[in-house]
């Protein structure tokens, strides 16, 4: 077996679909903005990169054709590093990680970069052309649920309160806040280059001011008396990330950062419905695997997809709060759809050094009825 | 010289309204106010005020993008910038020491061939330029616009012998042309026209109501009815702001002489006074002659008792339709009760005082009408009303009740006469003169006097508008659509393809057309008749596609609202040169149904050609459902043309009465090797995409916001939209739309859903 390790992480700030500094970078140039800092940074040799694996949730329009391919070219990559685009929605960059892993134990490559992209500004949630299949449907309408019911049906189901969704919600706004002011996300965000020249390097999604006065004042966003509003939900997002993936022995050779091992890896299937689920099982599996239980887990990295939907994943799946995303959520951040998974897979990983822990679960829901997760464990 | 750039100095309400609307034209200009020594910004005053011009209502803008022409700056870093204008609008406080001391600024900075005007509405032109150079006098000049510039059409000119012939040329064009403003050359006297008269009629109207024991919903239900102006003269006070008025009739009491008739109507009453100072300063305080309050989670409308001075629930005054012959008018005017007492007396003070102003504030009766019209809504001139009296009888009056009669009227001459297919108006002597026409300008109204119609019914009629073009005229209540506008669509058609090179579609109304005659439609739905819907439906869509495929070009030319089958029938022209205020919509959703002349086949194809689009078919039959379904409605021409309710070549008019004459060159523009328009096909993706709209009406529904009804309207549109049952691989026929079009109307119309919405609209 080759060990297979995470040796570098970073992103792009996060800022706000349509309003946002980054809602004019197209999608392409923005993750290739990120690559060539993860190659700068990690000082990686490029000619030794087998493949460049690209998660993203809407692959058309800017984010079209084999993305990945264009996106070696934009990042200025060999002509000999390949290029495949890869979708499993909100899952598709810890995917990516997991096709590097996969291809690493067939001996299939030493060296991938796995990442992530999504411009929610330039590319809508649902694709420019959304065309379902009508028998199914009608047969089956679940299969192409809204997100938003999702977590609804969730709340209803776990009896999750909107209070308890919005206490949630406030705490991951103020990690988030705190580790923007003490300047833990500067080693990880790369500083962008708008069109216009001008130089994005903060998140921007955060929402210093929010209280929980003004969260229980905001409209139900889905349901007419549900209890999910658009202060207890991920917002729409545009964003990159991009981890190094390598064996440990290339690492080692090459004098490389390594961040973590990675131990084992799941996907899970759910009820479309109750999608925001998927984490418990993916988790479970991942952690049986890796012949963990969730009390050796010291690290947890679970995207906020929405305050109901992690409450729910919490009361199936234990984690103790101060275990969890410790540098705040997507609710805080964002949630670029293709490059959450990255996101937090890397960070789950540098959380490990920073904090120097032993074993970190980084999870996810995917849209459709789904789970992925990944077990690290510290170098 | 033409004019490039301008500045407008004064960021206030008006010269900031100001600068928008030259914006409005795609001129790009500065704003300039003072420094703001409490704000690091130096331009604050500046940027806020175009801030708060993008949320006004009604908006300034006719494009938020428009803003992007509006440099925000002061007049202390950047009055250098004005040698690069052709025309400096001053808009400071109402003090001529303040803007003389400016003008002398101007004077050396800017360009001797820059015009510069002031926005005064009080100050005289005399006291505005003394002690400054003739090289000012030369270029100086008085430009007064009405609130908001972007609406009331009017501008009032005043300058003197000393201005250059040449620079006044250049503004009366840019003002006319490309501001769409109605100019009227006025004397250098208090108050100008507008406000001289429109003062004098408010204050008639206000304290006769308080004499007379006239409630405000009967005053303004007469003013109304007079059509001076829609608004009444209570709701208009409302409008413009009750604390203005106190300054306004000071202003004049100073400056009119003691013999000026204004001086008996000059003060404010005590009850105007008391609201002003409990902060009831209309519309924009806390309500005036009328509020709305809260009760029981409803609006409850009030009107103030000018008796009482309290406010009580408004009580609607029973219709008023006054008599529509002359004689029946003189007898209402004549009568002994109350409301005819009032109508006379405010009517007759402000006709005579209006003739009594000639020649002192305008050069002819053409002059005083043009500004009441433009500049106060007036429906009518203060002159076209005394015709519509008859001088004989209204002299007559004014001798019987000792009033002094003004020298105009003495002659007891026809103010207007129609003289060989032309308008005339009469001057002091008694001689009549043509109203001047600028070039350019063509009205239905003249090419009436001139000829009759060539073919006509109760509701449309067809006119030779020269040059081989044909006009197409609505004219039955609000230019609803009936069988009868159908007939004579179909009936134009053979007579232009015999007769004419040209057809152009237009009407010189407030409004193009407000869409079909929903009365008839309700009719049949009452009476279950199916097939009488069936065929007003295929009517309308085979006389349309016949306009459509007609062997000349056909233009359409709306103003206004042009709504429901107006939009559709505007489709299905070669091309549409618009005026500017235009307010073009789909918006049949409303009363619980979609469009059925064409109008979802005709959007959904400009969407599918719009070339900026994503790819795929979705985008486009996303954004077609879009705004179909909720009954869009744009808020310009230049917003139609971002809601592809005009395509990028259509054409622009910014006034009015260039209208026709624009629509008929875009027509003679496009004969020369003119070919009709060619059937196409569409590839749509029928369930597939059907199932996509239904995903956003379910998620629409979840969220509460659109009702169980709106659903079934959505889901029928978005029938229509997907292509049916069609396969992306199959090609529909427009006729294939326009039987999906049927069918859903047909079962919208038997739903309980839909003739309820009907109803409402009807009664409402």
């Amino acid at each position: 077996m080759n060990n297979v390790v995470i040796a570098g992480y970073c992103r792009s700030p996060f800022t706000p679909a349509h309003k946002g500094q980054l809602a004019k970078v197209r999608p392409d140039d923005l993750v290739a903005q990120v690559i060539k800092g993860l190659i700068h940074d990690t000082g990686v040799d490029p000619d030794d990169i087998e493949d460049l694996i690209l998660g993203c949730a809407f692959p058309e329009g800017e984010q079209g054709l084999n993305l990945a391919r264009l996106v070696v070219h934009l990042a200025g990559l060999p002509i000999s590093v390949a290029g495949t685009t890869i979708n499993r929605f909100c899952g598709s960059s810890m995917q990516a990680i997991h096709n590097a892993a996969g291809a690493i134990q067939m001996n299939a490559g030493e060296v991938f970069i796995c990442a992530g992209i999504e411009s929610m500004s330039r590319i809508p949630m649902g694709g420019f052309n959304p065309l379902p299949h009508p028998k199914l449907y009608k047969d089956y309408p679940q299969a192409y649920i809204s997100m938003g019911e999702t977590a609804e049906n969730l709340a209803l189901h776990y009896a999750i309160k909107r209070e308890a969704q919005e206490i949630f919600a406030l705490s991951s706004q103020q990690k988030a806040c705190t580790a923007q002011s003490t300047g833990l996300f500067a080693d990880e965000i790369i500083p962008v280059t708008a069109p216009d020249g001008s130089i994005i390097q903060q998140d921007g999604c955060l929402r210093p001011d929010s209280t929980l006065v003004a969260l229980a004042n905001l409209a139900p966003a889905f349901l007419t008396n549900g209890s999910v509003t658009a202060g207890t939900s991920s917002p729409l997002t545009d964003g990159a990330a991009a981890v190094l993936v390598c064996t440990e022995t290339y690492a080692d050779d090459h004098g490389l950062d390594k961040l973590a091992r990675i131990k084992s890896i799941a996907v899970s299937a759910c009820p479309p419905e109750i999608m925001g689920i998927g984490p418990v099982l993916a988790s479970q599996k991942a952690l049986q695997r890796a012949g963990l239980t969730l009390q050796d887990i010291d690290i947890v990295e679970l995207n906020e997809a929405f305050a109901a939907q992690t409450l729910a994943v919490l009361h199936d799946l234990p984690i103790p709060l101060d275990k969890l995303n410790l540098d705040g959520g997507a609710i805080a951040l964002g949630h670029p759809l293709g490059a959450s998974g990255a996101r937090i897979t890397g960070k789950a990983a540098s959380l490990l050094k920073r904090e120097g822990k032993q074993f970190a679960l980084a999870t996810q829901c995917i849209g459709g009825g789904q789970g992925i997760a990944t077990v690290l464990e510290a170098i | 010289m033409s004019i490039q750039k301008v500045a407008v100095i004064g960021a206030g309400v008006m010269g900031a309204g100001i600068a928008a609307h030259i914006a409005n034209a795609g001129v790009p200009v500065y704003l300039l106010d003072r420094v703001d020594d409490d704000n690091p910004n130096r331009n604050h005053i500046a940027d806020a005020a175009i801030a708060k011009l993008l949320k006004t209502e009604p908006a300034a803008f006719m494009h938020p993008n428009n803003a992007r022409l509006v440099t925000p700056s002061n007049v202390e870093d950047h009055l250098h910038w004005l040698k690069e204008v052709d025309w400096v609008i001053e808009a400071v406080i109402e003090n001529p020491d303040i803007k003389r001391a400016l003008y002398h600024q101007l004077e050396g900075v800017c360009r001797a061939d820059t015009l510069i005007s002031s926005n005064t509405s009080t100050l005289p032109l005399k006291l505005l330029s003394q002690g400054l150079p003739d090289s000012f006098k030369q270029r100086f000049l008085i430009t007064h616009f009405f609130n908001p510039p972007r609406y009331m059409r009017l501008l009032e000119l005043v300058s003197d012998k000393t201005i250059n012939p040449n620079l006044l040329t250049t503004l009366h064009d840019f003002a006319d042309v490309h501001l769409g403003k109605g100019c009227v050359d006025c004397h250098d006297t208090p108050g100008f026209i507008a406000n001289r008269i429109g003062t004098f009629w408010i204050q008639s109207g206000l304290l006769s109501a308080i004499e007379l024991d006239i409630t405000i919903e009967q005053a303004d239900a007469l003013m109304t009815a007079v059509g001076i102006p829609k608004t009444g003269i209570f709701g208009l006070l409302d409008l413009i702001g009750l604390d203005l008025i106190p300054h306004v009739l000071a202003s004049f009491k100073q400056l009119l002489p003691t013999t000026d008739a204004f001086h008996q109507f000059g003060t404010a009453p005590a009850l105007l006074q008391r609201m002003i100072s409990e902060g009831y300063t209309g519309r924009k305080g806390k309500g005036g002659f009328y509020r709305l309050q809260p009760l029981e989670g409803r609006r409850i409308k009030e009107s103030i008792n000018l008796q009482t001075g309290e406010y009580q629930t408004s009580v609607k005054p029973a219709g008023l339709k006054l008599p529509k012959s002359q004689a029946e008018l003189r007898q209402w005017l004549s009568q002994d009760d109350a409301l005819s007492r009032y109508a006379w007396r405010v009517l007759s003070s402000t006709l005579a005082y209006s003739a009594s102003l000639i020649p002192e504030i305008a050069d002819d009766i053409n002059a005083i009408d043009k500004a009441m019209r433009l500049g106060y809504n007036w429906q009518h001139g203060p002159f076209e009303l005394l015709d519509m009296l008859g001088l004989d009888w209204f002299v007559g009056r004014l001798t019987a009740e000792n009033q002094a009669i003004p020298t105009l009227l003495n002659n007891r001459k026809a103010l207007y006469t129609i003289n060989a297919g032309e308008k005339t108006f009469v001057d002091l002597a008694g001689g009549y003169h043509p109203i001047p026409k600028a070039e350019g300008v063509l009205l239905l109204a003249d090419i009436k006097l001139k000829s009759p119609a060539i073919l006509s019914n109760p509701s449309a009629s067809l006119w030779d508008i020269g040059d081989g073009v044909a006009c197409l005229e609505f004219h039955s209540k609000m230019n609803t659509l009936d069988k009868d506008s159908l007939n004579l669509i179909r009936q134009s058609i053979d007579k232009v393809k015999t007769e004419f090179a040209a057809l152009v579609i237009h009407n010189d109304a407030e409004n193009f057309s407000a869409g079909a005659n929903l009365g008839l439609l309700l009719q049949a739905i009452h009476s279950n008749d199916w097939p009488a819907v069936t065929e007003l439906i295929t009517q309308g869509q085979q006389t349309y596609l016949q306009l459509k495929y007609s062997p000349f070009p056909v233009v359409g030319a709306p103003s206004g609202l042009a709504l429901g089958g107006g939009c559709e029938v505007l489709l299905h022209c070669d091309a549409i040169q618009a005026h500017a205020e235009l307010y073009i919509g789909l918006v049949e959703t409303g009363v619980g149904l979609i469009p059925g002349w064409g109008g979802c086949k005709e959007y959904l194809y400009r969407w599918l050609h719009f070339s900026k689009r994503p790819g795929g078919p979705m985008p486009a039959i996303a954004q077609a459902f879009e705004t179909i379904a909720m009954a869009k409605v744009s808020k310009s021409a230049a917003d139609a043309k971002q809601m592809l309710f005009l395509s990028i070549t259509d054409g622009i008019s910014m006034n009015k009465d260039r209208l026709l004459a624009d629509a008929k060159a875009k027509a003679l523009a496009l004969l020369p090797g003119y070919t009709p328009a060619q059937p196409y096909s569409y590839s749509l993706p029928g369930a597939s995409a059907e199932a996509a709209l239904d995903m956003a009406i379910t998620t629409l529904r979840l969220a509460g916001k659109i009702t169980d009804y709106d659903v079934t309207i959505a889901k029928q549109l978005a029938g229509v939209l997907s292509g049916g049952g069609c396969d992306i691989a199959e090609p529909l026929t427009e006729s294939d739309l326009l039987a999906l079009e049927l069918k859903a109307f047909l079962y919208l119309v038997q739903q309980p859903g839909t003739l309820a919405k009907l109803e409402y609209m009807l009664i409402r």
